[in-house]
């Protein structure tokens, strides 16, 4: 076997290798992980946008497409399709779901596929065609909802169609990879014998367009002038919907944590190279003296650090893989499709981190040590200075450039960077003003108390920097909980537990006494009955929307669709007003909305009702349960401004387990009411945000693990020191009790520091992403300025004086031969 | 017979800057060392006998002055270069022996002539371990071994090299007297039969009134002791 390989079995032998051999398969298995894992769930939303469309271009329209229309598209040569989407009840014998439908044209899809199998929740085929007359595809979960099989009959509205596949996903019907709602698809030519598109139900009808830029781009410029509020042109990367919001920010806290996890390999990486420098200084040294030479020495490291490198990586590369598979298993449950496969391009990430950390934090040290002479390492009163400025300058700009690189951009990088440069001066500034307040308060090495404080003043800089690394981490778990906890408390809605699960919708003023009546029969608590008219904010002081929000992008919820608008005498339940006068003959707004959108009392909107315009200024503004389940409404209208418009009336109610088939057989009486049944919507969103902080808490575990190793490494490396240290005290009588005393004293009070300024630190980063990348309301948590200190004191003390235990049990003697 | 010069030394200083400022340690040192002369170097403790040895070994650099080995002149010659020479002539045993922690005593022996590619390198190392009387330590670790036994692990891997110098910085310092007289005997076994120029710091009068010369350091200059 080669020497270097001798050589370094032996260092195996001796575990200096392992250090730094676990800080690489630490680092690469956790930015493998979760950069493979980011990079899934990225594809998956890409896949889904392309065939969000189901086509190049689509126009959307709260009324019908008009002919003139699709005649000018195929003047162009541009194929088409048509899509018409609403929400009705589907019948089959006694079962009754309420389902999302879309009918569609036989050209549909024009991009994409459909999915679809002969087995209930299969995997799914492609299938480029759509139903034929008289067929309905439903999705599985419908089809078992509904309790039907291949061959069965539904009813939607009058017509009664045959199920002929299950459907697995339709190209154009979801903006996310969740699968919450009911599916079906239906041919277009079915569509008008169901008569379930009455005036005032919500539809959504679509023009889809294919075919080569010129054409499309053609068409753009010949329909957008004539568009009107309710109409809008898409491109594949709009992503339109805001049910994106809620993956967009877990997506966001994935990238996030990736970058900490980057961060934090890069740290672990620097202490644990620093330490392998270290312990090589004499076998440099030693070495050269029997006649090595530099290029040979320079040969046999490189050759150990890349034999390392290949095992370390190769390791946490396996293991990253493994790690992201069981994340990704961990949400297999509610993905509609399975994830897409992870590219195994995407393992340079992680080998990336390994090799560059590797490079900046090693070979410098090491070269640097294989070039100055034997003496100065060997003779007993040499100090080696390895802390050079260029060092850290490389580490930092390849640590930098690696961040770029993960997040695809600057933004992220810099804020960190900014923040951890602020935290190191904020570090600097309270760690050395209380360790010398400490030091003079104490005198004497009488007891513990004194001799640990002033410890930590006489080994200030390795104590400064490990303040900051203990900080660090600290923070960087502290804004993970505090992330954590804010996404998903935004997710949770607590519920009173007879809060209404049910909505009805489309409900006809001729149906609503005799609704009354069978409620009542059945003993089921209802709200109060709302009309409901539907109309678009189309201008705000005057200003067109359209003109105000050019681009359809950061568009507030107020102006972006049709809304639901009503009238009513009393604020509802649930309802608060924060400002002016709920019974003045104007717009009552909802505050968020109303912030949203900038708007105050006295702002004037122009609203489009059934293509009748009324203005009216603002003259209250309330806030809304939105948990309570009543039926809520951004805007509140004058009943004076409503009355004249056909309305359908919309309530909601809670219906227990034993009331729902008795009530839903009540319904079937009237198919054109809409059910819409929250409690298994609010279940499934449920199990889904569950599955979602599991995964998000598995890659907490993985960044934290990955911190408590540089808590280790960090402490070891100022342990040789701490070691002969309380070895001598105890050759000079201390007692082991004084010298714990006196450990404890300065890892409890390193603790409690870096506790403190991580919660400062945290409160200020979450602020920071609160407000700017996650376009959240800034909030403040309490909670983390107790955890903070009391983690720091309890985490730092333990692992201290674990790493040290053998300064308190071993007779001392052992210790200073060991040195 | 003319015995070609192992060593010159002319006009050597050396200056180091400590936290308390600038020390300079030797002071203007001109010398010659004949091929396989035994040369003991005495003098106060901290009279700079230690560095003068390292700068002799070229395990640093000295501030001014030349120190030729073999007629090279370190001074001029690159850390590589002087690595080479060292792997050529140099054995070295430090004051305060420098084993490698992390290897046991055989492996620590072992390193010279593994550095040189030499297959038969542990069959040498248990020879020399040996001939010091440590057969019995062979795969003890440094921490494990006492003063003396590392001091004698070190001698042996100085010998392992097989140098034309020895460089033995304060050799039996921490023998008894036993082992003193064994690890004497030896350097001068070997500067007898392979001709070894031997240069040793020692306190100890007896072993330096067996070398051929005495330099005695004193105020950072080397002057000869006539007998
Ligand atoms: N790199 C250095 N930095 C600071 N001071 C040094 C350095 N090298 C040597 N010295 C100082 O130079 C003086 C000479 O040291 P040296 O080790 O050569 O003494 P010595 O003669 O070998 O003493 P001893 O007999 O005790 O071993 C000492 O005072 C030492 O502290
Ligand atoms: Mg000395």
């Amino acid at each position: 076997m080669n020497f270097t390989f001798r050589l370094m079995l032996r260092d195996i032998r001796s575990g200096d290798l392992l250090t730094l051999l676990f800080a690489l398969i630490i680092s690469v298995s956790t930015v493998t992980s979760i950069g493979l894992f980011i990079d899934r769930l990225q594809l998956s939303f890409e896949q889904e946008s392309a065939n969000l469309l189901a086509a190049d271009r689509l126009v959307r329209s709260d009324d019908t497409i008009a002919k003139d229309w699709e005649d000018k598209a195929s003047e162009l040569t541009l194929k088409t399709a048509q899509r018409t989407s609403f929400t009705t009840m589907l019948f089959a014998g006694d079962s009754l779901q309420l389902s999302q439908i879309s009918a569609v044209t036989n050209s549909y899809p024009l991009k994409g596929t459909f999915l679809v199998d002969d087995e209930l929740f299969g995997v799914g085929r492609k299938s480029t065609s759509s139903p034929e007359k008289g067929n309905i595809w439903v999705s599985s979960r419908l089809a078992s909802l509904l309790n039907i099989q291949l061959g069965d009959k539904v009813e939607v509205g009058d017509a009664t169609l045959t199920v002929s596949k299950y459907l697995v996903r339709d190209p154009g019907s979801s903006s996310s990879a969740f699968a919450i709602s009911p599916r079906a698809v239906m041919s277009m030519d079915d569509l008008e014998s169901t008569h379930v598109i009455i005036p005032g139900s919500r539809v959504r009808y679509s023009l889809l367009l294919a075919g080569d830029k010129d054409a499309l781009q053609a068409y753009q410029n010949w329909l957008e002038p004539q568009l009107n509020e309710g109409q809008r042109w898409q491109t594949p990367t709009q992503r339109g919907e805001r049910i994106g919001d809620t993956i967009g920010r877990a997506e966001s806290f994935l990238l996030l944590a990736g970058t900490l996890a980057v961060v934090m390999s890069g740290v672990a990486m620097a202490l644990a190279s620093a330490r392998f420098v270290k312990r090589h200084l004499m076998q440099v040294a030693i070495l050269k003296t029997l006649g090595a030479t530099p290029p040979l020495l320079r040969r046999i490291f490189f050759q150990q650090l890349f034999a390392l490198f290949v095992v370390g990586a190769g390791l946490g590369l396996a293991i990253g893989w493994g790690l992201q598979e069981v994340i990704a298993s961990l949400l297999s449950g509610l993905m509609s499709t399975a994830l897409p496969e992870p590219s195994f391009a995407r393992l340079w990430l992680g080998a990336a981190t390994g090799l560059i950390s590797m490079l900046v934090f090693c070979l410098p040290l090491m070269s640097h040590l294989i070039k100055i002479s034997p003496l100065s390492v060997l003779q007993p009163n040499a100090k080696v200075e390895l802390n050079s400025l260029f060092i850290y300058l490389v580490g930092f700009v390849g640590m930098y450039a690696l961040m770029c690189v993960y997040t695809k951009g600057f933004l992220l990088p810099s804020i960190m960077t900014a923040a951890i440069a602020g935290i190191a001066l904020l570090v600097a500034a309270i760690g050395w003003l209380a360790f010398k307040l400490g030091r003079s308060l104490t005198s004497g090495a009488t007891s513990g108390w004194q001799i640990g404080l002033a410890a930590l003043y006489r080994r200030l800089i390795p104590n400064l920097f490990q303040l900051l690394v203990f900080t660090l981490i600290i923070m960087l778990g502290l804004i993970l909980i505090g992330i954590k906890s804010s996404l998903i408390s935004d997710w949770q809605q607590q519920l009173p537990e007879d809060a209404p699960n049910h909505y009805l919708f489309n409900v006809q003023a001729d149906q609503v006494d005799a609704i009354n009546d069978q409620t009542a029969q059945l003993g089921v608590k209802r709200s109060d009955w709302y009309p409901m008219v539907r109309g678009r904010v189309t201008a705000v002081n005057d200003e067109s929307v359209q003109f105000l929000y050019p681009e359809e992008r950061g568009e507030p919820e107020l102006y972006e669709r049709e809304l639901n608008l009503t009238w009513s005498d009393n604020l509802g339940k649930g309802n608060e007003l924060v400002e002016g006068d709920f019974s003045a003959e104007g717009l009552s707004v909802e505050q968020k909305a109303a912030k949203e959108a900038n708007l105050s009392i006295g702002d004037e909107l122009t609203i489009n009702i059934g293509g009748n315009i009324v203005t009216l200024p603002i003259t209250s503004i309330r806030t809304v349960d939105w948990g309570s389940m009543q039926p809520n409404f951004y805007l509140i209208l004058p009943k004076s401004a409503l009355e004249n418009y056909p309305a359908n009336f919309v309530s909601s109610l809670f219906i227990g387990g034993d009331d729902a088939q008795p009530f839903y057989k009540a319904m079937s009486s009237f198919p054109t009411v809409s059910i819409l049944n929250v409690g298994d919507v609010l279940k499934q969103i449920q199990t889904i945000i569950g599955q979602l902080s599991q995964a998000i808490q598995l890659v907490l575990l993985c960044i934290l693990s990955a911190g408590a190793l540089v808590l280790l490494a960090s402490v070891r490396s100022t342990l040789e020191e701490r070691l002969e240290e309380g070895a001598l005290l105890r050759v000079l009588g201390a007692r082991s009790a004084l010298v714990r005393q006196a450990l404890l004293v300065e890892f409890g009070a390193l603790g409690i520091f870096s506790g403190l300024i991580a919660a400062i630190g945290a409160e200020s980063c979450l602020y920071g992403l609160q407000v700017f990348v996650f376009n959240a309301q800034a909030s403040f948590h309490p909670l983390l300025w107790l955890i903070g200190p009391v983690i720091g004191v309890f985490v730092i003390s333990t692992i201290g004086v674990f790493a040290s235990r053998t300064v308190l049990k071993v007779p001392p003697m052992h210790l200073l031969r060991d040195l | 017979m003319t015995r070609s010069t192992a060593i010159k030394v002319s006009n050597l200083t050396h200056t180091v800057t400590s936290n308390t400022g600038d020390l300079t340690i030797l002071k203007g040192i001109n010398m010659e060392i004949k091929e396989s002369e035994s040369v003991a170097i005495v003098g106060a403790s901290g009279s700079g006998k230690s560095t003068l040895l390292g700068l002799l070994a070229g395990l640093d650099v000295n501030t001014s002055g030349d120190i030729f080995l073999y007629d090279q002149a370190f001074s001029s010659q690159t850390e590589e270069q002087r690595a080479l020479a060292r792997g050529q002539y140099v054995g070295f045993v430090f004051q305060s022996f420098h084993l490698l922690p992390s290897l046991q005593a055989i492996e620590n022996v072992m390193l010279p002539a593994e550095l040189k590619g030499d297959k038969s390198a542990r069959q040498k190392a248990e020879l020399l371990l040996d001939k010091v009387g440590l057969s019995h330590r062979l795969t003890h670790y440094p921490n494990q071994l006492s003063g003396g036994e590392q001091q004698r692990v070190a001698i042996a891997r100085a010998f392992a090299s097989n140098p034309k110098i020895l460089f033995a910085d304060e050799p039996t310092g921490n023998l008894d007297e036993e082992n003193g007289q064994l690890i004497i005997k030896l350097l001068f076994e070997l500067n007898q039969s392979e001709g070894t120029t031997l240069v040793m710091v020692t306190h100890d009068n007896e072993l330096a009134k067996m070398c051929d010369r005495q330099l005695v350091m004193s105020a950072g200059q080397l002057t000869e002791r006539t007998l």
